[in-house]
């Protein structure tokens, strides 16, 4: 089945990246959601049915673990499967986030498998991938 | 930490970040010259500045000629050069030195104490060949293997 996603990263450019990567995975996605900080994530969270976040920690306005714990304090966004995809690469920091409900994380600099491996460990592979479509051009990225 | 330790930790992560997302292998040295003198041809430049605060503290700059700009770019969104506009070499030139930042402290801040502002680009005026003496601090010189040359600094760093 077709899930939805959401991007949260301030930067375009790796929101587009991240995008892309999802896209020649071959993960069969519905509709994708990419905004620059927490509080627009909000608002998209408000009107939107998203299967799945993915969000940068550091952003200006609403980071990345405000985000998630605002998510955490809303009965319908708290089961929401939140990855965070960040810079903020200490150990620490990131057992913090996963202590704090996040379902996985990407450190940057990441390969487009490193994206591809922690999104199969948390939708599932049969559940999340269409049959070989797009995985070809994976290895092209 | 040795400082001597903490610079090779630093070219670690700046060769990492442009190698890995960027597709740029790259040489890297601090070597005794000025930006001025490494950026000897008055090529046209952009520039991101980011903050760090914690157990250390301090501000980054990273300096790139637009070319070089416009190719990491085409390589980091995988389309052609021609296609890359002003926004993303801007936004591309500030999430480089944001990675390579937060790279850079997740090899040596293990408790991870150090937080990195947001990245901000340099104004045209602080790039003109006159002015790129005001930058100063540990230099990292670095070189890609098409002999396109950029740099960062380090400033402050306790």
């Amino acid at each position: 089945m077709a899930f939805n996603v959401l991007i949260v990263d301030d930067s375009s450019s790796m929101r587009a990246i991240v995008k892309k990567i999802i896209k020649v995975s071959g993960f069969d996605v519905g509709e994708f959601w990419d905004v620059s900080d927490g509080k627009e994530a909000l608002k998209v969270l408000a009107n939107e049915w998203v299967d799945i976040v993915l969000t940068d920690i550091n952003m200006p306005n609403m980071n990345g673990m405000e985000l998630m714990a605002e998510m955490k304090k809303d009965e319908l966004l708290r089961s929401i499967p939140v990855v965070m995809i960040t810079t903020e690469g200490s150990e620490k920091k990131m057992q913090e986030a996963m202590d704090s409900g996040a379902s996985g994380y990407v450190k940057k600099p990441f390969l487009p498998e490193d994206v591809k491996r922690t999104l199969i460990s948390i939708i599932g592979e049969e559940d999340g991938q269409r049959d070989n479509d797009g995985a070809d051009e994976a290895g092209d990225f | 930490m040795d400082k001597e330790i903490m610079m090779e930790l630093m070219k670690q992560a700046i060769s990492d970040v442009l190698e890995t997302m960027f597709f740029q292998p790259v040489q890297i040295s601090s070597k005794n010259c000025t930006l001025q003198e490494w950026f000897f041809d008055k090529q046209s430049l952009l520039g991101a500045t980011l903050t760090f605060s914690g157990p250390f503290a301090g501000l980054f700059y990273i300096v790139i000629p637009v070319n070089l700009v416009k190719e990491i770019t085409a390589n980091f969104l995988g389309i052609e050069k021609e296609e890359v506009n002003e926004n993303q070499k801007e936004d591309t030139i500030k999430e480089a030195l944001n990675i390579i930042g937060g790279h850079m402290f997740s090899l040596f801040d293990k408790e991870g104490a150090t937080s990195l502002g947001i990245p901000e680009l340099i104004e045209d005026n602080n790039l003109q060949h006159d002015n790129l003496g005001e930058i100063k601090g540990n230099t990292f010189f670095i070189k890609t293997e098409d002999n396109h040359r950029a740099a960062l600094v380090v400033t402050e760093m306790k």
